[in-house]
């Protein structure tokens, strides 16, 4: 037994969480009840372990708790069923206890099956974040529930109902077949990319609930990245992920407002983080088919290795949204690339690129569109159109720094001669 | 995305579901009402099993409300209903989709008889990065 900090703790159990559920499963069947029964391991560990010190195996110690849990479920449940009763009667009860430790040596293939089972895809898409951010990536329901900015007993309920559905789908634990495992693991990069890009990550406090989902979703990239080191899509989701991450601290201001890639420190960027994942993407790309999370990381490395903006290879950045275009065509993707066109060709090109957008009934709600607009028209001499186009960008915009941001730049385009904003008339 | 079903009505006398109690949804027959009420069902819990829907809550009476308005002397307090508005919030859901179109095709499901629904964005603080 040694003392350890809260971090740590947290830390340990977080990584013995996918080992340990994945040999309970594999033991005893029941994903569903496995889970729970885990969560309580995990609830007597945050309990005990302070106190006592941690345990010289954790794994092994959350394996045994588990394992008690379970089947004192088993006995106490009225609604058992005869199989059950029988497996209880006929096992004793030691052997059913006991943690042969030996068994929790890092097995890959469970670890994996776990993850794509969270990702099933008869489960919808917010159940499998959540489903994996609490069987995967061991947060408790409470943390889940703050990083999306739900209640707890609508998370909660989210969860058990997804592995409610599991169960009704026939879920299995084993690996898919080979042929159903690319698309089953292109379904895990997805969750994993939703899982970074939309957890709310409070800045301030060191509270239990403050944990960074979008570190979490490195964290469980960076893992089934080992699993599957020749996956070059996992790989490009890995770089992009810490490519953007590295960017964190440039992002936001000291008054909270927005600063845009153009302006941002580049002294606060995080340098060992940038140089990581130059390497992966240049290690992926040669190497097999291009999908477009290595495009995106491609771009993203583009702009890491530009000592300032002026320096930046929009040619080079332009090439790469031409080819994510081809491979994975969207209002996005055209969107981003009209502004790299912009800064190659000149600003009346990039909004050239733009003009069939704004039929789009995809971008109808999206402020996007109209802030890259306003941008160029900004850039193009055209003042007053590109006020107005921030201005309809602001009014578009959910994000509230985002907002800020935007009617900041409309109001430092208002010349005295210009007439009065619309929106401020009444 | 979050985003608020709000729903609009003036039920009367106030009661849920709203649809029971305002003209357009009293000259509704018997039969088409359980239909109605049999669709909404299904489609609550079609988005309680997605994990779409977060909360809901059916508001009161705007009669028994309180209005608090701010003056640099101070706040006052009134008694409802909030005399700018014709018609009033009558309940409102706050759901969670994938995207706006999801959200659309939910909230078009709200619209009943008398009342109007609006599909309105939540903010948030965070933004994305470009």
């Amino acid at each position: 037994m040694t003392p350890a900090g809260t971090r740590e703790l947290e830390q340990l159990w977080r990584e013995s969480t996918p080992r340990v559920l994945a040999a309970l499963v594999r033991r005893y069947g029941d994903f569903d009840s496995a889970e729970d029964a885990l969560q309580e391991a995990l609830l007597a560990a945050s309990r005990q372990w302070p106190a006592a010190g941690v345990p010289d195996n954790p794994a092994g110690w959350l394996l045994t708790v588990a394992s008690r849990r379970l089947i004192d479920q088993w006995r106490t449940d009225s609604a058992r069923t005869e199989r059950e009763r029988l497996l209880a009667h006929q096992t004793p009860a030691d052997e059913l206890v006991s943690s042969p430790v030996e068994n929790l040596a890092v097995d890959t293939d469970d670890s994996l099956s776990l993850l794509l089972l969270c990702c099933h895809p008869a489960l919808p898409r917010p159940a499998q974040v959540a489903l994996t951010l609490r069987a995967v990536g061991g947060l408790s329901t409470r943390q889940i529930a703050h990083a999306f900015l739900v209640p707890e007993p609508t998370m909660a309920q989210r969860i058990s109902r997804a592995k409610a559905r599991l169960r009704q789908a026939g879920a299995r634990f084993p690996l898919p077949p080979a042929h159903e495992l690319p698309g089953r693991v292109a379904a895990v990069t997805q969750v994993l990319y939703l899982i970074f890009t939309e957890g709310h990550t409070s800045t301030a406090g060191t509270g239990l609930l403050d944990v960074s989902v979008s570190s979490e979703a490195i964290r469980l990239t960076r893992r089934l990245h080992r699993q599957l080191p020749g996956d070059c899509e996992i790989t490009g989701l890995l770089a992009l992920m810490l490519l953007t991450d590295a960017r964190r601290a440039a992002r936001i201001d000291a008054g909270g407002a927005l600063v845009p890639l153009a302006e941002q420190d580049r002294g606060r960027w995080d340098q060992a983080q940038l140089a990581e994942g130059i390497a992966l993407v240049e290690a992926a790309l040669p190497s097999g088919p291009v999908g477009p999370y290595q495009l995106q990381a491609a771009i993203a490395a583009v702009h890491a290795e530009a000592a300032d903006a002026e320096q930046t290879d929009w040619a080079q950045i332009e090439a790469l949204y031409r080819m994510l275009a081809r491979l994975d065509p969207g209002p996005m993707v055209t969107l981003n690339h009209a502004v790299a066109l912009a800064m190659v060709a000149g600003p009346a090109a990039g909004l050239a690129m733009l003009e069939p957008l704004l039929a789009d009934p995809r971008l109808r709600h999206n402020h996007r569109l109209a802030a890259v607009r306003a941008h160029l028209l900004e850039t193009d001499g055209a003042p007053e159109e590109a006020r107005r186009a921030y201005t309809a960008a602001a009014r578009l915009a959910t994000s509230i720094p985002e907002q800020h941001y935007l009617h900041a730049r409309a109001l430092a385009l208002r010349t005295p001669a210009a007439e009065p904003d619309p929106a401020r008339r009444t | 995305m979050k985003y608020v079903i709000l729903i609009h009505s003036n039920p009367d006398p106030w009661g849920h579901p709203t649809s029971q109690f305002t003209a357009e949804g009293r000259d509704v027959p018997a039969e088409q009402h359980e239909q109605m009420d049999r669709d909404f069902d299904a489609l609550l819990a079609e988005i309680s099993a997605s994990g779409e829907f977060i909360i809901a809550e059916a508001l009161a009476d705007p009669a028994s409300s309180t209005i608090h308005s701010w003056s640099p002397q101070g706040s006052t307090a009134t008694d409802g209903p909030y005399a700018e508005a014709k018609e009033q919030l009558a309940g409102f859901f706050l759901i969670e989709t994938a995207t706006r179109e999801r959200a659309e095709q939910i909230a078009a499901q709200f619209a009943g008889p008398g009342s109007t629904v609006e599909l309105r964005p939540a903010m948030w603080s965070g933004a994305e990065d470009q």
